[in-house]
């Protein structure tokens, strides 16, 4: 599903965000992937959605080399790849509904299959019947669930998830990663990139530990190594 | 799906240009002060034009023949002088005409009346009045008549000279253009400058959702075509605004022409209204163009998608 080839990333002057990267994510699995803070894991999900181009190496997702994506490429992958970040990255104006189907709105997808597609997506993160509030009447665990709701709207193969619960107490953490689980179970690939020890641990999954910006371990069933 | 992204641009267009209202306002104003220099501009040269016009219909020069020319003579120099190119038309006074038009010219004054009752024959030549095509054409017609063998059956030519007033006329309206040309082009500049401002504004306030519409999988195009559409919003609207105001002045100024021009033939109104189309039509497609270059200067340096 993702393989990485040798992949670097090196930032001007002289920092090196990854070197020498060699992955291979099949499908529908469930990867971690840990580290300090400032090891490359938020480099990872930027030139997995070609937020950001690598130095060298070669990634390929699906069969699909994106190394050298071309810019009109870029929202064609995006949708395939479903992403949360630690801030929700949700608008406040609008309700929990529409942030929804903006994502559908923008992609042109029609009204009618809108309102069939948002039901069933606020359905899976146990949202139903909290489409009229906003954002901020909902919890920090609730806000990241509607995050993964519009993540989900392209049915996309693969979710990334950045940081998911770095905003989020330990209940809500727990919630959220069960949430995961339950959509890697459904057949999308999952892949995590967090820094929380206690969440990579109680799931069992594999595990990509990072160390300046080189894989140091990368176990099947692993643990937070680091 | 081409049809419902057109018509989400549009919403998403619509919904940026209330958000930043006051901005909106602004550059819509400004757009205005455009639409109006440029029409002044217009208002100018077509008066300018009527008034030389006008004038120029009034220009013609009268050829009095001697009292003793017969009217076959008269008929024959109006035959020699209609074969000049330069000839538009040449009415014909015969000396009776003449003689009438004389009484009626003096009718008050019983002296020259009683003067002309003592008189057994008509003391009134026939004359010619000649139109020419050009109004640089006079001299050379005049020279011709001098130098022609029928310049001794000619008393007298009149020849009312109005060129120092169609010089007057064109050196003042050039120079109102001039000033209408840096006034607009001024305008032209600020609107330019605020529409590049607003969109950079509109881009800066849209942030939020132009990371979304990334994060998602919007297509490029999509993202940047509501603050295109925007801009021609401006445009449009700024138009239309602009004829409201345009057409009220014009009926203002309309009586002041009339009695500048001491006639009701010059319609600066009805100009306007028989090159509607030809005017805001192809004011308003250079605003929007306009105003799609510098959004698009603005999108290119602020919008990165």
């Amino acid at each position: 599903m993702i393989i990485f080839k040798n992949v670097c990333k090196f930032y001007p002057p002289n920092v090196t965000a990854a070197k020498n990267i060699n992955l291979h994510i099949k499908p529908k699995e469930f990867v971690s992937i840990v580290g300090r803070s400032g090891t490359g894991k938020t480099t990872m999900v930027k030139v997995l959605i070609a937020e950001e181009p690598v130095t060298s190496g070669r990634i390929i997702i699906g069969g699909w080399d994106i190394t050298n994506i071309r810019p009109g490429e870029i929202p064609v992958l995006r949708r395939q790849i479903g992403v949360v970040f630690q801030d929700f990255k949700l608008l406040a104006k609008k309700t929990i509904f529409e942030n929804i189907a903006f994502a559908l709105e923008v992609c042109g997808t029609d009204r009618n299959k809108i309102k069939e597609i948002v039901p069933q997506v606020l359905k899976i993160v146990s949202l139903t019947g909290k489409e009229d509030r906003y954002p901020i009447q909902l919890s920090g665990g609730e806000q990241q669930r509607v995050a993964i709701a519009r993540a989900l709207v392209h049915r996309p193969k693969i979710l990334l998830a950045d940081e998911p619960t770095g905003n989020l107490d330990s209940f809500n953490t727990q919630e959220i990663m069960e949430l995961l689980l339950k959509i890697n179970e459904f057949g999308t690939t999952v892949v995590l990139v967090t820094h929380n020890r206690e969440a990579v641990n109680s799931i069992n999954k594999r595990v990509i530990t990072l160390d300046n910006g080189t894989v140091v371990s990368d176990q099947k069933v692993g643990k937070y190594l680091i | 799906m081409i049809i419902t992204s057109i018509y989400r641009i549009f919403i998403f267009a619509w919904q940026s240009f209330w958000r930043n209202i006051w901005l909106s306002v602004v550059t819509i104003t400004i757009i205005i002060l455009t639409f109006i220099s440029v029409n002044f501009l217009i208002v100018v040269n077509i008066t300018s034009d009527a008034a030389i016009n006008i004038i120029k219909n009034k220009v013609d020069v009268s050829v009095y023949f001697k009292p003793d020319v017969a009217d076959p003579q008269v008929n024959e120099v109006k035959t020699y002088l209609s074969s000049l190119t330069q000839i538009k038309e040449i009415n014909y006074i015969s000396q009776q005409d003449a003689l009438e038009n004389f009484r009626q010219k003096h009718r008050d004054d019983p002296d020259i009346i009683a003067s002309l009752e003592e008189l057994k024959t008509n003391p009134i030549g026939a004359t010619l009045q000649i139109k020419a095509k050009n109004i640089e054409d006079y001299p050379d017609i005049m020279a011709v008549l001098d130098n022609s063998k029928y310049n001794d059956l000619i008393l007298d030519k009149n020849f009312d000279d109005h060129k120092i007033y169609i010089d007057k006329i064109q050196s003042l309206s050039a120079n109102i253009k001039k000033v209408g040309f840096i006034i607009s082009g001024i305008f032209f500049l600020i609107a330019l400058l605020i529409v590049f401002n607003t969109i950079r504004v509109a881009i800066y306030t849209h942030r939020q959702e132009i990371g979304v519409m990334k994060l998602v999988g919007a297509s490029n195009w999509f993202i940047r075509a509501p603050f295109l559409v925007e801009a021609v919003f401006y445009g449009i609207i700024a138009c239309l605004v602009s004829i409201a105001v345009i057409y009220p002045i014009l009926n203002l100024i309309q009586p002041y022409l009339n009695n500048f021009f001491l006639t009701d033939e010059f319609n600066v109104t009805k100009y306007f209204n028989q090159n509607f189309w030809q005017i805001f039509g192809f004011e308003v497609l250079i605003i929007i163009l306009l105003n799609i270059i510098s959004s698009s200067i603005a999108i290119r340096r602020y919008l990165r998608v």
